[in-house]
């Protein structure tokens, strides 16, 4: 199977968008790196890749810590990766799925 | 047409290596088999025949018996057992003098007992359910680089069990990026992360590669948090001598704790690696890859209990030991069995356990147990009351998994054990009030809130294959 070199935007993307690359945008629609209207769609992996140290600066100013965030970002952050989180679950992901193929 | 039986040969093995009389000594090395037979072999000569085919039944050609004072060398088969509901097989007990084997190589003591011995055509299958090292051989080895109580000491970590997380390359990272994964678990809360087992080096991450962004990511976190952090650097590697590059590499940047796989990578190269590590005040954290080949059929192979003394021989600070909650294989008395095989200095014979024989240690450390794999915040009571808090407790998905991200997923691992702890010093039944306890906690930090929502619906329900023998019936 040939690997997609676009990425299909997160509306398209895997266990409704609760994928590294989803959490990477909602995480730059949070800190305003990007719109809430870029969903990404058709960006290559340097684009990607860019985006996220960006998003990872802004994430240092705070320690990475959710709970560090100012209460303006943490509402945003609050209301962004929640209705993301609701959307996921309505499309079927479950937390089991991060642990499923663990053995150790 | 008559079936051919086995046949012992010139001589019948249990005319020379059954000895129901014999006591044994305190320094013999003690073994016991789950044996089965092929069909009409009589259980005393199949015993005598492991006994013999384990030492010194492949020295008597005729002459060189002149030569060896086979009586002292030779194993005997002392005793036999019923395996509880299973008659398809017994138990063979084996007493080996000690003087049979290398002193502190526990190759030597591995190439006997599970030698040859394992093709044998007497036997439809074998298993080495236990093995008792006397003290007297025990202190030959080298043991633990540093043992529990001078890891804490390096680390600066009392108190509480510590926490992990495997970095998973599925995830498709570049070393850069690996490196901002473990900085931020590490940011986040965990005391260290890891190298899969299989990250070694990989075309699409090199090994001085990925340990350079490591140390920067560990050196980030411990300057932002004030605590001591590591990552588990995987020095694995085609031969010793380049297993030893990369320690010695991992120890000139300033890495606390280096990673070995002991099984694929081999006994001689781990003991090799404890004993450099011990040197070099290095820690070791060892995985267990490839153990279900060995341990997982009840009736062939090793059981881990004995690969987990082998490894306390061969040396390593952390084992892989299974988690009893969540996801992964692991019966729960016989895990605890084990745990106690890695951490205390004297573990009596506990069948209820499977623990066949009294193990002292003597002076030697003991190994922290990892409970990792398919493991999330609401195992978390259960596992502070299981493990204890000599123990890595290590969340993988149950870490990177977290919607909101590793940092996210680390902080509600290291809310939910603090809480945990304190309930338990407090004399609360953590297994019972668990819920309490992590409802309580999560008022107050919203990355294990959201934890316990993602999480909170999974139930694991797997039994395990390889279950004690008093369970089967």
């Amino acid at each position: 199977m040939s690997k997609p070199d676009k990425y299909v935007g997160i509306h398209n993307d895997v266990n409704g968008g609760m994928t590294t690359i989803g959490k990477l945008i909602r995480d730059a629609w949070v800190f305003g790196v990007l719109p809430e209207t870029e969903d990404c769609e058709g960006w290559n992996l340097a684009g990607i890749d860019a985006l996220l140290q960006k998003v990872n600066a802004e994430w240092d100013k705070y320690g990475c810590m959710v709970s560090h965030l100012p209460q303006e970002l943490f509402e945003r952050h609050q209301r962004i990766h929640g209705e993301w989180l609701e959307k996921a679950r309505a499309s079927g992901w479950s937390g089991e799925a991060e642990t499923d193929d663990e053995v150790n | 047409m008559a079936v051919k039986s086995y046949s012992a040969g010139v001589k019948e093995y249990r005319e020379t290596y059954w000895m129901p009389e014999y006591t044994p000594k305190d320094t013999d090395i003690l073994a016991c088999f789950k044996v089965t037979p092929q069909p009409g072999v009589p259980r005393e000569e199949v015993a005598a025949a492991v006994a013999a085919e384990s030492s010194t039944g492949t020295w008597t050609t005729v002459w060189t018996d002149l030569l060896t004072d086979l009586d002292y060398y030779k194993g005997r088969a002392y005793a036999i057992e019923d395996v509880p509901g299973d008659d398809t097989c017994f138990y063979a007990f084996v007493a080996y003098p000690i003087d049979l084997f290398e002193e502190g190589s526990v190759v030597n003591v591995l190439t006997s007992l599970v030698g040859n011995v394992f093709g044998f055509k007497a036997l439809r299958a074998l298993r080495l359910e236990d093995i008792r090292f006397p003290v007297a051989y025990v202190m030959t080895c080298n043991g633990p680089p540093q043992g529990i109580q001078v890891e804490r000491d390096i680390l600066n970590k009392y108190g509480r069990p510590m926490l992990g997380c495997t970095i998973k390359p599925k995830l498709g990272l570049s070393a850069k990026n690996y490196g901002r994964a473990c900085y931020e678990g590490l940011r986040g809360g965990l005391d260290f992360t890891k190298d899969d087992e299989n990250v070694n080096s990989q075309p699409f991450m090199r090994w001085r590669h990925r340990f350079d962004f490591v140390m920067e990511a560990i050196l980030k976190a411990e300057a932002e948090t004030g605590e001591r952090k590591g990552h588990y650097l995987n020095v694995t590697a085609p031969t010793s001598d380049e297993m030893m590059r990369r320690a010695e590499y991992a120890k000139e940047i300033g890495a606390p704790i280096i990673m070995h796989d002991y099984l694929t990578g081999g006994l001689s190269a781990n003991t090799q690696l404890a004993q450099w590590c011990q040197d070099n005040g290095m820690l070791l954290h060892i995985h267990r890859a490839m153990h279900a080949v060995l341990d997982r059929n009840p009736h062939h192979g090793i059981h881990f209990r004995v690969l987990t003394k082998i490894l306390r021989l061969s040396g390593g600070d952390h084992l892989h030991s299974g988690t009893v909650v969540g996801k992964l294989e692991g019966d729960r008395e016989a895990t605890l069995g084990w745990i106690d095989i890695m951490r205390d200095s004297y573990v009596k014979e506990d069948r209820s356990r499977g623990i066949f024989f009294d193990q002292d240690w003597g002076s030697m450390p003991g190994v922290i147990p990892v409970a990792s794999g398919g493991i999330h915040v609401w195992h978390m009571p259960a596992l502070v009351s299981i493990f204890g808090d000599d123990s890595v407790l290590q969340f993988g998905g149950g870490t990177l998994g977290h919607p909101w991200g590793n940092a996210a997923g680390a902080a509600a691992n290291r809310v939910a054990v603090e809480a945990c702890v304190e309930a338990r010093n407090q004399g609360r039944e953590l297994e019972k009030e668990g819920k309490d306890i992590l409802t309580t906690a999560a008022a107050h930090s919203p990355e294990l809130k959201i934890a316990m929502e993602t999480w909170k619906e999974i139930k694991f329900e797997f039994d395990t294959v390889d279950k004690l023998d008093v369970k089967h019936k």
